[in-house]
This record gives structure tokens, sequence and C-alpha cells, in this order.
């Protein structure tokens, strides 16, 4: 799956979304989502924990697509974001929103 | 080293032989052993996600340091802003919960050829794969008179430790309607808005104590990071106390006199009660004496893999590299990383390279209730890592932007030592 949504980019967010669906493919793009999301950690703690800036996991996955599009188109403002969401193709963005929304916060550790 | 049991060797076995380590069990001894040496935020990110990258592989980390004074952010100390213990961090979580081997020593020699490192204390530690990173050096006699001795009357706090503590303790202990003279150093240089952020921050300091003190910049440049920032902050916050001398006025800085507290540039002598001196860089010595830095005193690497282009499968992340564009930062150091380990985990394991993503990101504290950022996109054009986009805070930003700055950063700062030390 990886290789097919490389070499076709135009149809590649269509490719992940019908790509869900099957089993052996959604591991690729979790895989694909993880890696991406190692990104996001560098300011984003991904326990789900708000420690002045907003947790990105265990939200709706449409919701974490529609936020990117728009940082990237600059509708919303934000220039951190911005340049992280514009960095990434329409493909990573479904890829990483399917990988944070499926996430659940760590329990409280000791 | 065949003969070298636990038992016979004890406690030692760490310094002395990696087999005989707990956590070294015979079953992994056939996984590819990688080590990693260099635990600040580009080794220990490297260590931590190598862990979950590459599951079936034997990872080393090689750091002296039981606990890790992060630079980023010690600026905030010295204005009384953060605890010293608030920039400390340990590796027991990298050790317990990822598995990583961590062995607290110091790697003072590789041999390429055979695949091998060098302890102080005479141990030698295999690898198959190598990640060096082993942060900068200053350059010795680079300026006249200012050596380790000086250091200790003239510090430049620019590896973060007892140098911050000396620094601050110096800021508490001089009189109000003192000076203290920062000299910054010619590009490139580790953390390029960090010695204007110290300006910044002391100036906070001085305006609370010391409201009569002043600050003078000696730069050996004429120009530096995010300047319009930072002057439009220093006139908003602390007219009349920073002045900031570049190069072309003052000449370049030539030698330090430590008992008269004074530096030398090729026009001026300059005295102050407090001398910051952050000298001029390079790779850190182990880079050095293993071949991997070439003549500018940094390491080239490919940039891709980060493997060296001077030894085999040995790789090299964080400040000490040649990277484009990318400054030299701890953000930027923790992103290598992680580009760095997925494509160690492809190369050993077979594991999904992914498209290379590499970001950095600045928060910059330009007075307590006033921080701005930067963000940098970079992409790999020929061989070479190339800004692809950037963007800065923007000079009329709302007060409420720039307080609200200054709480993402603190986020920041939390959530990136997490990534960095788990």
């Amino acid at each position: 799956m990886t290789v097919a949504t490389r070499r076709i980019p135009g149809i590649a967010l269509v490719a992940v979304l019908v790509c869900l669906a099957a089993q052996p493919c959604a591991a690729a793009t979790d895989a694909q989502g993880a890696q991406l999301a190692a990104a996001c950690a560098s300011c984003h703690r991904l326990d789900g924990r708000d420690s002045g800036i907003p947790p990105v996991i265990g939200l709706d996955e449409v919701r974490i697509v529609k936020s990117l599009w728009a940082y990237r188109s600059g509708q919303r403002a934000g220039p951190i974001m911005h340049v992280v969401a514009a960095a990434l193709s329409p493909e990573q963005i479904a890829a990483v929103a399917h990988y944070l929304a499926g996430q659940r916060p760590a329990p409280v550790q000791r | 080293m065949s003969g070298c049991t636990r038992r016979a060797f004890g406690g030692l076995a760490g310094a002395l032989c990696l087999a005989c380590v707990p956590g070294f069990a015979a079953e992994r001894r056939s996984a590819p052993r990688v080590v990693v040496i260099g635990g600040g935020p580009g080794g220990a990110t490297l260590a931590r996600y190598l862990a979950v990258a590459g599951k079936a592989l034997n990872i080393t980390l090689i750091e002296p340091k039981k606990r890790y004074t992060t630079c980023f952010s010690s600026n905030l100390y010295l204005a009384g802003l953060r605890s010293f213990d608030s920039l400390t961090h340990g590796y027991e979580a990298l050790s317990d919960r990822y598995g990583i081997h961590v062995i607290h020593d110091r790697a003072v020699a590789i041999d390429p050829a055979a695949k091998t490192i060098r302890l102080i204390g005479g141990a030698i530690v295999p690898y198959d794969r190598l990640v060096v990173a082993p942060g900068i050096a200053f350059r010795e006699g680079a300026i006249a008179g200012y050596d380790e001795a000086a250091a200790e009357i003239m510090p430049h706090a620019w590896m973060a430790g007892a140098q911050t503590k000396l620094l601050r303790r110096q800021l508490e202990a001089m009189p109000d309607g003192g000076t203290f003279m920062l000299a910054a150093p010619a590009n490139p240089f580790r953390c390029p808005p960090g010695p204007y952020e110290r300006a910044s921050l002391v100036a906070a300091y001085f305006k609370q104590h010391k409201p009569r003190s002043k600050i003078l910049i000696l730069d050996a440049k004429d120009d530096f990071f995010e300047q319009d920032l930072f002057q439009d902050a220093w006139n908003r916050h602390y007219p009349g106390m920073i002045e900031w001398l570049p190069a072309q006025f003052i000449g370049a800085i030539e030698a330090v006199d430590v008992r008269q507290r004074s530096i030398k540039t090729a026009t001026q002598v300059f005295k102050a009660d407090i001398v910051n001196l952050i000298p001029p860089q390079m790779a850190a010595s182990l880079a050095q004496q293993a071949g991997l830095a070439d003549n500018s005193g940094w390491c080239p690497i490919d940039s891709v893999t980060f493997e060296s282009t001077l030894q085999r499968d040995i790789h090299l992340v964080g400040d000490a590299i040649i990277a484009g564009d990318m400054p030299k930062s701890a953000f930027a150091a923790n992103s290598q990383a992680k580009a760095c380990a997925f494509a160690i985990a492809g190369a050993l394991t077979g594991a999904d390279s992914p498209q290379q993503f590499l970001f950095n990101t600045c928060f910059t504290v330009l007075a307590p209730d006033d921080a701005v950022s930067d963000a940098i996109s970079f992409r790999n054009v020929g061989g070479k890592i190339s800004i692809e986009e950037i963007l800065f805070s923007k000079l009329d930003d709302s007060a409420a932007t720039r307080a609200q700055g200054m709480r993402e950063s603190n986020g920041w700062y939390d959530a990136f030592t997490r990534d960095i030390f788990g």
C-alpha cells in the first residue's frame, strides 16, 4: 500500500480512506501514522495531558484532518502548525490523523 | 572477553563486558548491536525511538552523566524563572521502560575498522552500528587566555550544569549598577537565539533586582537570528539597558584578561563585573579523534541516513553535524534523531523507512510574559537539507499572543523532555 500511494499521489487520499477498511492496509497506514506522530511528540505530549500545548490524541479523526487542513490553508492561525501541516501530503495528514485518533490517554504514572 | 562471566566480574560487569551485563541475556546476543554515544537530546531521542522502531535490536546508550541538565530553557534559571532541578533529567525511563542498556561511562576512542568503542576505564564495547551524538567542544586557543581555568572566572554557561549555576551566583553577587558583558560567537554555534535570549533574561532579572545595571553584548557577527524581534523587545521591556556591539564596530574578539575581567577586541578593551564568554565551537573531541569531522571541525553526514560520509556504519546527529540549513538546536537534534532511528531500524530490521520529516522550532523567551517562536520545515534537495518553509512570530503580535507563547514554551519543555528521556 505504501508503495502504491507513493506512486499515485493524486489518488492517495482516496486510497488511504479505502485502505482503512482493509486490515493489512490499515496496519501499513498505522506504521506510517506512528512515524509521522513522532514529529508531533516534539511539542505535544502523546499521553493526552495538557501542560501548555493542547493534547492531540483521542480526538475525532475527521476533526484532526480538518484542523490540519485549516492550518495548512492559513484559515486557522498558528505559524508552527501551519509549517507542520504544509509539510504533510494529503496522504500523510490522513495517516497521522488516523493514528492520533486511535491513541488513548496513558494511565496516570505513579 | 569470552571468559567473562557475571559471577567473575560482579558489579563491574557494565564497565567491562557488555555480554555480562544484566539485560544482555544470551538470547539477545545475536540481535544487531546499536550503540549510541551521548545522552543529550540527539542521542537519548535516538535510543528511545530506535527501541520502539526496532524491537529486535540490542541498544546501548553510553553517557557519563547520570543526570542531564538541558541547555534549552537554562536561561530561565538564570533569570529565576525556573528551578535548576526542573532542567535536570535522568535515564531511568530509557532503561526501565524501553529496555535500553545505559552505561554511565565516557567513550574515549572509536575503532571504526574493528567496530569497537573504548571507554575511559579501558573496557571495549563492540557495535554493529554506532550513533555518535557528541555535542560541541570549544575551539582551544581561539581566544587567547580563555581556557578551562578562565571559564571558572568568566563562565560560558554554554554546556548546562555547574557553569550555569556559577553564572547565576555571579549575577546574584553583582552589585546594582554593575555591567554584565556577553561575548557571542560567529556562526555556526549551538542555539542561534541563545545568547540574545540570555541577554533578555538577564535583563529581566536586573529589571526586577538591580535596575541600574547594564548589559553589553560583544558580537563576532554583524547580525543575529530574530534580531528584529529581540531589539523590539529590548526597547519595550528594558529601554537603555542592553547595548549590542556588532563585529563591524569592535573588530574580532581576540583575548581575555581574567584578572581584569576584560575582553580585548581588534580595536578596544572592554571591562565588566561579569564576563559571560561564549567561545567559538566545533564538534566534540571524540568526533575529531575518530575521524568523523572534516577540516571545518564539524561532521559531514548523508542527509537521508545521517551516516558519516567519512566512516562507514557510524551515524551522527545533533550539534556536531553539518546538517545543511538545520540550526544547531536541541529541537533539530531531536528531529534528526527520529529520522536517523527510522533509517537504522529500516536497514537492520527491514522496518518501513518513512519519508523523512525534518523540522525545527525554537521557543524564545524575551521577558517573563513575552515569548516568541519560529518554525522551519526542511526538505532534502540534491543531498542537502534545505529550508522548505520558515515562519516567525510577528513584531506586532498582541501582548496576549506573547503571553500565550510563554505558556506554550513551558508546555513545549514538558512535552519535549518527555519525548527525549521517556
